[in-house]
């Protein structure tokens, strides 16, 4: 692992330089954009500190809500969405896992290609805007025995302006982006650095919070996330609040043939618009794996 | 699908016989884009495109099925007949004769199978000689009335599927197989059309005497 890399390095990113060097402030537009948190309408330019303060808070404890909100389905879902991928089959990837703070999907990634293919060369990036986020995997991959290898680095970086220096054009085999794709300003803007960092031929692979299009289960599926999780939140976390946005920016999240849309928009060749082709449901649309091809 | 899908089954196609109906037909066929890729598409690309694992493999069995058909109409003429159709069907199998089974076998493994309670399928077989059929039956035109559209275009479809699956085992012999079959067909056809000839007379007669006995 590269720990030279990692947390010990200066921030190249600070939030606050990425605000002021976004683009959107640095016109003199008077009508000001504005966003998603959760339910509420704010500033686009506040977003991202919004969001970092909400992962500030529950780093540490993410993996236990994870757990006990999902009831543990998410490790399936994870599970799910790296079988899809097969990374390793037919020889070492090189992959950037972005939001993938806490190393879930990395370490599933390294472990498939690992134990199925014996492939010890695939390599994963993992890239976060948020420090404590990336603190929590790093300890996590210290317990692992990809730690102090070249399998796995860790980089603080907005997944909507990747350092082109750092992130190169046309240099990876595949992007994956778990449940953190929602939790970004612009959408548009994480999907175009994606296909610019992708090689010809390589895949993008988002796993998120979907659209229940059965009436029944969205409905049971409402009631459990806006009762049960904000409450679990409270008595695990002790942050109501910030569990309270992570469930109502699930319901902001563009539908699955929408999102199947953006990313075409971004240049992505997909499947058809159907449960199977641009995404694959999971229980019942709760969460969606959503691919595509830069081709 | 996409016009990307689209385009790289197309220039899979004449993989085919010399790679088979598999995942990495469609792998390799990003080789033959105008803008060629350096490598052959990853296992992860190839299920974003076309599905996972045997799905990729059924959408390019197809994809060969259509293009095949395609064909049928593209190199017919005007003076064909029906046996002349079909033989030149039977021939476009040739290439790929040895990865045929496994592509019947993969149409008829379909995931929907636990549902049915079969050890196998049989609906994408019966829609590919229908299809077949069809395309035959517009091709070499012929006479056709009412019922008899349905009956002649479900005994084509019997007729090529039986000659499919010699052709299978015994390829040289297929051609003459299917001039038997469709010789024999004709001969049960006429023999049905007198059989419901004479019954008809006989309903007449019948009819004629009711009427004569009730004194109607």
């Amino acid at each position: 692992m590269q720990a030279t890399r990692s947390i010990r390095l200066p921030r190249k990113l600070s939030v606050c330089r990425l605000i002021h060097n976004h683009h959107i402030l640095r016109s003199s537009d008077p009508a000001g954009r504005t966003t998603s948190f959760g339910f509420r309408t704010v500033p686009e330019e506040s977003k991202e500190s919004l969001v970092k303060g909400v992962f500030d808070s529950v780093a540490s404890k993410y993996d236990l809500m994870n757990d006990a909100s999902s009831l543990g389905v998410h490790r399936l879902w994870k599970d799910s969405f790296v079988d899809t991928l097969k990374p390793g089959r037919k020889g070492p990837l090189r992959c950037i896992d972005v939001a993938g703070g806490t190393g879930d999907i990395a370490l599933r990634i390294l472990d498939h290609a690992r134990e199925n293919y014996a492939d010890r060369e695939t390599t994963v990036d993992i890239v976060d805007i948020n420090a404590q986020m990336l603190k929590e995997g790093f300890m996590r991959f210290k317990k692992t025995m990809y730690h102090n290898t070249p399998q796995v680095s860790f980089h603080e970086a907005n997944a909507q302006e990747l350092t082109a220096s750092q992130f190169k054009n046309d240099s990876y085999d595949l992007y994956t982006i778990a449940f953190g794709i929602r939790n970004c300003t612009s959408i548009p803007a994480v999907l175009s650095e994606a296909y610019r960092v992708l090689k010809p031929g390589a895949t993008f692979a988002c796993l998120e919070f979907s659209k229940v299009n059965n009436p029944l289960l969205s409905t049971l599926y409402d009631q459990y996330s806006f009762t049960v999780i904000p409450l679990l939140g409270t008595i695990l976390a002790g942050d109501r609040n910030s569990y309270q946005y992570l469930v109502e920016s699930i319901r902001k999240f563009p539908s699955q043939p929408d999102f199947a849309q953006m990313i075409r928009d971004a240049g992505f060749s997909t499947g058809g618009d159907f449960d199977g082709g641009a995404w694959t449901e999971l229980w019942g649309g709760i969460a969606s794996i959503h691919t595509g091809v830069k081709i | 699908m996409t016009t990307t899908s689209a385009k790289l089954l197309k220039l899979a196609l004449p993989l085919v016989k010399n790679h088979g109906f598999t995942q990495e037909v469609l792998s390799l066929s990003a080789l033959s884009l105008p803008t060629p890729l350096a490598n052959p598409l990853p296992d992860a690309s190839v299920t974003a495109l076309f599905g996972p694992g045997d799905d990729a493999c059924r959408t390019l069995v197809h994809a060969w099925l259509d293009d095949a058909r395609r064909r049928m109409k593209e190199e017919s003429t005007e003076k064909m007949g029906m046996g002349d159709v079909l033989k030149a069907r039977l021939k476009s199998n040739e290439p790929v004769l040895e990865h045929l089974p496994e592509a019947f076998a993969l149409l008829a493994s379909s995931p929907l199978l636990p549902l049915l309670l079969l050890p196998v399928d049989p609906a994408p077989i019966i829609k590919h000689t229908a299809q077949v059929s069809n395309q035959a039956c517009w091709i070499a035109h012929g006479d056709v009335q009412e019922s008899s559209w349905y009956t002649r275009r479900a005994t084509i479809s019997a007729i090529y599927l039986a000659a499919e699956l010699h052709q299978l085992t015994s390829p040289k012999t297929a051609p003459a197989f299917l001039d038997l079959l469709l010789e024999n067909a004709e001969h049960a056809g006429k023999a049905l059309d007198e059989t419901a000839f004479f019954c008809e007379l006989c309903l007449e007669e019948l009819e004629r005497d009711c009427k004569e006995f009730w004194g109607v």
